[in-house]
């Protein structure tokens, strides 16, 4: 009788641990926790009451929170699609041979090692009103628009985009250079035999090559349009009047400046909900297209 | 010779014992938020500290701001853990902090210290409004200031014009001096990314502060829809601030000192750090009210709060600590370096102080500030009814609603949320 591989499972085993401790527990105190209702600056909501889905209901019952689900729609729907498009083309470019090809490489994936924090503070010069370099430089290109962008309602969000945008395509377009990087050179030279080239050689030849690399990047990038907070805190703090406050700034505020565990458990369990509802889609969509 | 060595190895294991003494471990979380040496200051004061006191060692732990402090509280109270010993936080913040159970009651150790009443009553009173609350002592004043108008007296000077006295003439003179539609010079800049704090002497000066108690807020008051109004026109009608919401904290003292902007209402914390840049001579005074010759301002800042959980040795360690801080002298040191007020009668008596004064006249005009100063908004349920307040006041300097609709709608949902409090 052959004996079972038990190294696969020790070698995974630390990780599981680390999920089960760090995620798993804390995800399902976060569920029993949503049930109740337990504010700690009430007098009366000071021990745990419980509520059922109360606090979901009231959720989505506060126009606070339906504008917090507006602003993370229009944010995942402008950000992911733009860091996907760019990073692929960013690849291209810097797959060819270059002159000064590491340079430019280089140049594109620095602010991926700044953190949050630093890359938001660097913007929130570059978007001072009258000299900050953004406005400069639309300014040269005849934009005679708004200058305050993190003050004004329509275009505080698309700043925290184009921050989180600067932050991330380089560490996207990684991922689709090492796709084409790594692709069977002899179907290109194939399909360019057959007369596909261009967009077509794009879409139909190159593109499903380096479908995994796309729904990790894909996963990945929408994942962290809802983790990334640091530059709500340091550009918009959620304003004004709360048209860039994004889930885990909304998070942070009704859980630490609130102090309503009970609310706050219950937006943990959505953002965990969806997250994993689209990443499970993402997947299955994938497998489907492979099989 | 053995007998020797064993004695000589008893004494080195005693003397081990001696020095290795068990120590009463405290720790400060200090938010760094204001532009000024103070983290070398409190390290300094700290190495002081443990000098005098060996058997106390004493930890600084610096976070940006006060949220990250009062984030940092909880996360280790409600983790189980051991929070900072002491922790300056808003003093605003008082009755969350009370309720939730995130601090201890200071009146114990104040009993217990021979001086302690003495000790208490030396705060100035426009500090100590946020620190009781249920009839106990919760926090010491540390760095608090209040809101003041900051002037380009040189321009004004050149330009003729006197320090305002009402709005009329702050609108007026903001107008005059203004150059290029701004992109030269606006005549005055306030900050709004969280706009309640620059808006409240506002509001002071039309003749009504936004809040009367803990759990009733006037946000739809006539006076303060006037002062809401007032801010509007500034721009829309004098022509002389930007409009809308400004995210201008850190840059309109840059934009003041490089005399891009003639007026900013901003801190008294600022005041080191402006004078520091400036090229000009800079006046400081409290908000011209509406009415003529009337001024307003609010107070603000941090207090010193005792975190829970802590044994009574590290309870009177840290309270120790905290006087030590608080003494006259290190808050006249203080107050120069940083142009926080200086927060006990005695500090204002010192010599450090008065030479500041002799030295920088302004930091006069900044005490005397005070006397116009009414409390900073300060009531339960504290960050909800701030963020409503902050939202519709943006909303109307946004132009998105009027300013009678947004001060109606700030009312409305205020009143719900303080309405677990009634």
């Amino acid at each position: 009788m052959k004996r079972p591989r038990i190294l696969p499972y020790v070698l995974v085993a630390p990780t599981l641990l680390f999920v089960l401790v760090f995620t798993v527990l804390p995800l399902g105190e976060a569920l029993v926790g949503s049930l109740f209702k337990l504010k700690l600056n009430v007098p009366k909501y000071q021990h745990p009451v419980f509520v059922g889905l109360g606090n979901f209901v009231d959720l989505f019952k506060d126009t606070e929170f339906l504008q917090v689900l507006v602003n993370t729609g229009l944010y995942v729907l402008a950000l992911v699609p733009l860091l996907l498009a760019a990073a692929l083309v960013l690849a291209f470019l810097v797959e060819r041979k270059l002159t000064a090809l590491s340079f430019f490489r280089l140049a594109l994936f620095h602010p991926t090692v700044l953190p949050m924090v630093s890359a938001a503070t660097i913007w929130m010069f570059f978007l001072t009103p009258g000299y900050g370099l953004w406005n400069q430089g639309l300014h040269l290109l005849g934009y005679a628009g708004p200058q305050n962008w993190t003050g004004n309602p329509s275009l505080a969000l698309p700043a925290l985009v184009l921050v989180a945008f600067w932050k991330n395509v380089g560490f996207m377009m990684l991922f689709f250079l090492a796709g084409l990087q790594g692709m069977d050179r002899s179907v290109i030279e194939a399909a360019r035999l057959d007369g596909a080239g261009g967009l077509r050689l794009v879409t139909r030849v190159i593109l499903p090559l380096i479908r995994r690399q796309s729904v990790f990047v894909s996963t990945v990038a929408f994942v962290g349009a809802f983790q990334t907070v640091d530059h709500v805190f340091v550009l918009t703090q959620g304003g004004p009047s709360g048209t860039s406050t994004l889930p885990l700034y909304y998070l942070w505020s009704v859980r630490f400046e609130r102090l309503d565990i009970g609310r706050g458990d219950a937006l943990t369990v959505i953002i965990i909900a969806v997250l994993m509802a689209f990443t499970v889609a993402n997947f299955l969509v994938n497998e489907r297209h492979e099989s | 010779m053995k007998k020797l060595a064993l004695l000589s190895s008893l004494i080195v294991l005693c003397l081990g014992f001696a020095v290795a003494a068990p120590q009463t471990e405290i720790s400060l979380a200090y938010p760094v938020a204001v532009d000024a040496p103070i983290t070398a200051m409190l390290k300094g004061w700290a190495q002081d500290y443990m000098a005098a006191n060996p058997n106390v060692k004493v930890t600084l732990v610096f976070s940006g701001g006060y949220p990250d402090v009062k984030t940092a509280v909880q996360t280790a109270i409600q983790g189980g853990a051991k929070a900072p010993t002491l922790a300056v936080m808003l003093a605003t913040d008082v009755y969350d902090l009370v309720n939730a159970k995130y601090v201890d009651s200071l009146d114990d150790l104040v009993a217990q210290t021979p001086d302690g009443a003495a000790f208490v009553k030396d705060f100035l009173p426009a500090y100590m409004g946020n620190s009781y609350y249920k009839d106990k002592l919760w926090s010491l004043p540390f760095q608090r200031s209040a809101v003041v108008l900051y002037y380009n007296a040189d321009l004004f000077a050149a330009s003729k014009l006197r320090p305002p006295r009402s709005w009329d003439e702050m609108a007026k003179d903001a107008q005059a001096l203004t150059v290029d539609g701004g992109k030269t010079r606006w005549g005055i800049e306030i900050p709004t990314e969280n706009p309640y704090w620059t808006f409240q002497p506002l509001a002071i000066g039309a003749g009504k502060n936004v809040y009367t108690d803990d759990i009733t807020v006037d946000f739809n008051a006539r006076e303060v829809i006037d002062a809401v109004q007032f801010y509007i026109d500034l721009s829309q009608k004098y022509k002389a601030t930007p409009a809308g919401v400004q995210s201008s904290w850190g840059t309109s003292t840059q934009n003041f000192a490089a005399g891009k902007t003639a007026m900013i209402i901003h801190t008294t914390g600022s005041l080191a750090g402006i004078l520091k840049s400036a090229k000009f001579k800079v006046g400081v005074m409290a908000v011209p009210g509406r009415k003529a010759g009337t001024l307003a301002s609010v107070t603000g800042g941090g207090n010193l709060y005792l975190t829970a959980g802590h044994t009574a040795d590290e309870r009177k360690a840290a309270f120790d600590f905290a006087r030590f801080l608080l003494d006259p002298s290190r808050v006249a040191d203080f107050s120069r370096a940083t142009g926080y007020i200086p927060n006990r009668f005695a500090a204002q008596k010192t010599a450090i102080y008065k030479d500041w004064l002799a030295s920088v006249p302004q930091a006069a005009d900044a005490v005397a500030a005070l006397a116009a100063a009414q409390p900073e908004l300060a009531t339960q349920n504290l960050n909800a009814v701030k963020t409503v307040f902050n939202k519709y006041l943006q909303s109307a300097f946004n132009a998105s609603m009027s300013a009678t609709e947004a001060m109606n709608a700030a009312q409305k949902e205020s009143d719900q949320a303080l309405a677990d409090y009634k």
